[in-house]
């Protein structure tokens, strides 16, 4: 029926059925009467004549009924016979429906759970009042290598005062805090956030209240609990409210509650992005208020005003950076001055996710590839099925079906398996989702959980749809365009496939073993830079090192003399435990260097004085550069006699000695720190250690001696890890096995002191390296889940082709062909298939792997090593997938495949 | 319920039912009785599968109604072919002579 004709059949019964009724009535009445008539003139008595008449036409009702069902369900019905038609096909073959079903919900199952982690991350706004106005500002200074930064506490108060283009300026901070009383001392994330935070982003605490203006400044002692430790530590007890904690053993009232679903700093956010279990006021102290130039580690967020756009804002955060260099005082503005201070926007969300895009787009590329490649195979196997039924097609288009019939019948078909493999796959995908995202490591900002809503849900159904689509259409219009004569002329049990099957199963395959290659070449890239990347010399010997962090509570320990004195009892006594080789202590480790200065070096830079230059430093006590096995190059290393009281000493890296005096030896040079501290003297010259991912380069650093760490500095501690010193050991034997020995020597001087960041150096190493091991192993899982459906796929092309020219090649075998010629001509045409397909990928792949260069470490993204690997599995696979086939073709029997038909 | 055969029905029915209106316009005893005429008593075609036919063809347009007096003076509704029907008339007539060829031939295999 035409589609006009069905919209008007259907309007005409929705909307007139009462009169269509009536007139259908007066109908077979007027027919009842006339076949009355015609008996009477033949001669009947009305009597009989009406009875004859009335069991001629079956029952007034029964023929309106049937009237009524003929013009209300044609459609309906004909879908619900190829429905009913098709369950008893897919039921007939249940091995083949058994793969299919499964390898589509692999597909459909992988597609969905990669798509809730993209929806979620990608697609999704970001879970506060209209977020697209929402930036964030970073400060840089490009010409020291840092073009992207946190604010330091002063710029960030200039910045605040003098911008226009946001209604708010929000702030925060990561920080950890022990706390004690009422329950276990435990270690926890925290922020430090500015009263106007919370209202800039819209979000209400469900208790109590948020920070009020006043409190943000030192003194006020209230902090805001997360939904989570609410209701882990406190049993969401509402009386909470007004009781107070310990923070790192200082009293804080409660104040309020936050909502279940927020989480705050979002994971991804460059520096803070470890979402915190409480929230404390920002209260910069007046210290960390002047503490200009260095401690550029606050986060700052922006509503823009309605009507400002991100070019505007980004215009006017540029004008700022001069305006806050001038903010500077008067020496250090003329040090800073050549350093180029700047001030960048750019979206929230942008800033959040930046990281994770191309990881999230690689992998829905990935698994999408093999959604595609399932859907090759499943064509293929009803191409061969499609061949063995043509019979069946040619009866049914002589009994009277239309193509469109045999067309629509097939593909319900298809829509079936797809919708059986779409809703496995969700169930799949459901339980898949947070398996994966439970292996992300920490490095990689993903959430831990994902819901699945209603877009996911629609994501699905749209997959299976579309696989239907792809794997059945091309099998369906082949069957049956098929002609009529040709299958029912046949006279064989089966017909043979035309040659038109072969180059369609073909094409399939092919096209498989080119999306394999793609996904194969991306993998081995993958694998290549993890293992530069594991090969990469750390620059120390993270064998057999135990490290410990000890916090030191500031209320606990407020002086410098006690904090030091700590420590170095501490290593005193940790050194004289058996199996210790040596010890030592270090505010930050190898890999996770974090604190950042900008010293000047005498006697270089302009007329008006040094030019700054940023380097990272480090903080040490104890045997440093043995413990962890860092070569001492040239000059000595720190001794016990290295005390404030004495000359101030430094030793720097390799890197730093080459930058800073190329051509010349360092040892005996002086630096400074800021503008009036004392100089120091390089004593010694160590080998470069890297200081954060394996993948960067090693940047200059400098190591002074923690008991030269000035007093007052130590007290105030803007970077927060100078009472937080790491304990490291080298040990004889097994390093985890002193751990519980190291930390009851903590507890002999305290027993209050919380000991955390117990792990070993080995371990420091895998999870710096965890991420790109998480990239790696998605990439080559799929890759391999690929590559072997695609050996399925020409194994059962193959297989096949085998069982339908069984009587071909007995034929030949009879002529004198040895079983080695038939194993060449089967595994030929696996190869070529292979072949082909493998040389469209290696195409494709020289042009997509340029995507994932930012993923790569050590190899270019056309490595040829990995190209190479890549054809040589490929033939491997290949070849062994035909060979099977193959050798069952070696084992006809000549006389039995002649009998065969 | 089977499709293959009431597709052979329907297909058949339509071919006879449009055939027969082919000359002249008449109402559904008219045309159960000239199919019993051109098909030799071989189809008698029962009011329970006439009246569907008629209705669904007059959906597809095949075929349009309306009501006028029988011969003997009776209220009944008359069937016409349309432009589309006739059109449909030498489609089926086209595909029935290919099925029956293709038959004879699936029927004369050994």
């Amino acid at each position: 029926m035409s589609l006009p004709a069905k919209l008007r059949s259907f309007l005409r019964n929705l909307f007139s059925s009462h009169r269509v009724d009536a007139d259908l009535d007066h109908e077979v009445h007027a027919h009842l009467s006339m076949l009355i008539d015609e008996n009477i003139r033949a001669g009947m008595s009305p009597d009989k004549a009406q009875r004859a008449a009335r069991m001629e036409l079956g029952g007034i009702e029964q023929v309106k009924q049937q009237v009524r069902d003929r013009r209300m369900g044609n459609w309906l019905h004909s879908v619900l016979s190829d429905c009913r038609y098709g369950v008893r096909q897919l039921r007939k073959n249940p091995g083949f429906t058994a793969v299919a079903i499964l390898t589509l919900a692999f597909g459909i199952g992988a597609n969905t759970a990669i798509f809730s982690v993209v929806d979620a991350v990608l697609l999704r706004p970001l879970p506060f009042q209209d977020p697209s106005r929402l930036v964030v500002f970073h400060e840089g200074v490009p010409k020291m290598g840092y073009p992207k930064m946190g604010f330091s506490p002063p710029d960030l108060a200039v910045f605040a005062r003098e911008q226009k283009s946001s209604n708010a300026i929000g702030a925060f901070q990561n920080k950890h805090v022990n706390i004690s009383g009422r329950g276990e001392p435990e270690r926890v994330a925290a922020a430090r956030v500015s009263s106007s935070l919370f209202p800039l982003l819209s979000v209400q605490p469900i208790l109590g209240r948020i920070f009020a203006i006043d409190e943000d400044s030192p003194g006020h002692n209230v902090v805001l609990l997360s939904y989570g430790l609410w209701q882990r530590r406190y049993g969401s007890a509402p009386s909470i409210l007004g009781q107070t904690i310990d923070l790192d053993r200082q009293p804080y009232t409660i104040i309020g509650v936050m909502p279940q679903n927020f989480e705050f700093p979002l994971r991804g956010t460059e520096d803070n992005g470890s979402p915190a279990d409480l929230w404390v006021p920002m209260a910069f102290t007046p210290a960390e208020l002047q503490g200009w130039g260095g401690s550029y580690f606050t986060s700052v967020v922006g509503r823009l005003w309605p009507g400002v756009t991100l070019e505007q804002a980004r215009g006017e955060a540029e004008s700022l950076g001069p305006v806050i260099l001038a903010s500077y005082p008067p020496a250090l503005t003329k040090v800073f001055g050549n350093a180029d201070l700047k001030v960048s926007a750019s979206p929230f969300h942008e800033e959040v996710v930046g990281s994770v895009r191309t990881l999230l787009l690689v992998l829905m590329a990935a698994v999408g590839f093999v959604l595609l490649i399932a859907c090759a195979n499943i064509a293929t196997l009803l191409v061969s099925r499609a061949a063995t039924r043509q019979k069946e097609m040619a009866v049914r288009t002589a009994l009277g079906a239309t193509r469109l019939r045999l067309v629509s019948q097939m593909l319900t078909e298809s829509l079936l398996f797809a919708f059986g493999g779409g809703i496995l796959g969700f169930m799949l995908a459901f339980w898949a989702r947070n398996f994966i995202l439970g292996l992300v490591p920490s490095s990689i900002p993903l959430p831990r959980h994902v819901a699945l809503n209603g877009s996911v849900f629609a994501f699905a159904i749209g997959a299976s749809i579309v696989a239907a689509l792809l794997f059945g259409v091309v099998p369906a219009v082949q069957v049956s365009s098929a002609s009529l004569q040709g299958p029912l002329q046949e006279r064989g049990r089966n017909a043979t496939p035309s040659r038109s099957h072969h180059r369609l199963q073909g094409f399939f395959v092919a096209s498989e073993f080119a999306l394999a290659v793609v996904l194969l070449v991306g993998a081995g890239l993958l694998i290549r830079s993890f293992g530069k990347l594991l090969q990469t010399n750390p620059g120390f010997r993270p064998e057999n090192v135990l490290t410990l962090n000890i916090p030191l509570p500031r209320q606990a320990y407020p002086g410098a003399m006690q904090i030091q004195n700590f420590y170095e009892e501490l290593l005193e006594r940790v050194s004289n435990l058996p199996g210790v080789q040596s010890v030592a202590l270090a505010n930050d480790l190898p890999l996770n260097a974090r604190e950042m200065v900008s010293i000047a070096i005498e006697g270089q830079g302009s007329g008006e004085g040094e030019t700054p230059q940023a380097i990272c430093q480090t903080w040490v006590m104890g045997d440093y550069f043995s413990t962890m096995g860092v070569p001492l190059i040239q000059g000595r290393s720190f001794t016990a006699a290295d005390r404030f009281e004495s000359q101030p000493v430094t030793i720097v890296n390799l890197a730093a000695a080459k930058k800073f005096w190329p051509g010349e030896s360092a040892i005996g040079k002086h630096v400074r720190w800021g503008v009036n501290a004392p100089w120091q003297t390089i004593v010694g010259i160590v080998g470069d250690v890297s200081q954060g991912p394996l993948n960067t380069t090693v940047a200059p650093h400098i190591y002074r001696p923690y008991n030269q760490l000035p007093g007052p500095f130590l007290e105030e501690d803007p970077f927060s890890d100078w009472h937080a010193m790491n304990v490291a050991l080298r040990t004889h034997a097994d390093p985890a096995s002193l751990t519980s020995a190291v930390v009851a020597q903590v507890h002999a001087l305290d027993p209050d002191l919380a000991v955390t960041g117990i792990q070993t150096m080995t371990q420091v190493i895998s999870s710096s390296v965890a991420g790109p091991e998480f990239n790696m192993a998605m990439i080559a899982a799929l890759a391999g889940l690929a590559l072997f459906l695609s050996a399925i796929g020409v194994y059962g092309v193959l297989a096949y082709v085998v069982a339908q020219q069984t009587h071909e090649i007995g034929v030949r075998m009879a002529l004198g062909a040895k079983p080695g010629d038939v194993l060449r001509l089967i595994v030929g045409r696996g190869a070529r298939l292979a072949g082909v397909g493998g040389l469209f990928g290696l195409g494709a792949a020289l042009a997509l792997t340029r995507l994932i260069k930012s993923m790569l470490y050590g190899v270019s993204a056309i490595d040829p090593l990995t190209f190479a690997g890549v054809v040589a599995l490929l033939t491997i696979v290949a070849l062994l997938a035909s060979y099977i086939p193959a050798r069952r073709a070696t084992k006809v029997d000549p006389m039995i495949a002649l009998r065969y038909e | 319920m089977n499709p293959e055969p009431t597709s052979l029905l329907q297909g058949t029915l339509d071919l006879l039912i449009l055939k027969s209106l082919a000359t002249d316009e008449m109402h559904g005893l008219g045309i159960s009785r000239r199919i019993q005429q051109i098909t030799q008593g071989t189809f008698v075609v029962k009011p329970g599968s006439l009246f569907p036919a008629l209705h669904r063809m007059e959906d597809e347009g095949w075929i349009s109604s309306f009501w006028g007096d029988s011969e003997n003076n009776r209220r009944a509704k008359y069937y016409r072919l349309t432009k589309p029907g006739r059109k449909q008339l030498e489609v089926e007539t086209e595909r029935w002579g290919r099925i029956s060829w293709a038959i004879a031939q699936a029927l004369q295999m050994p």
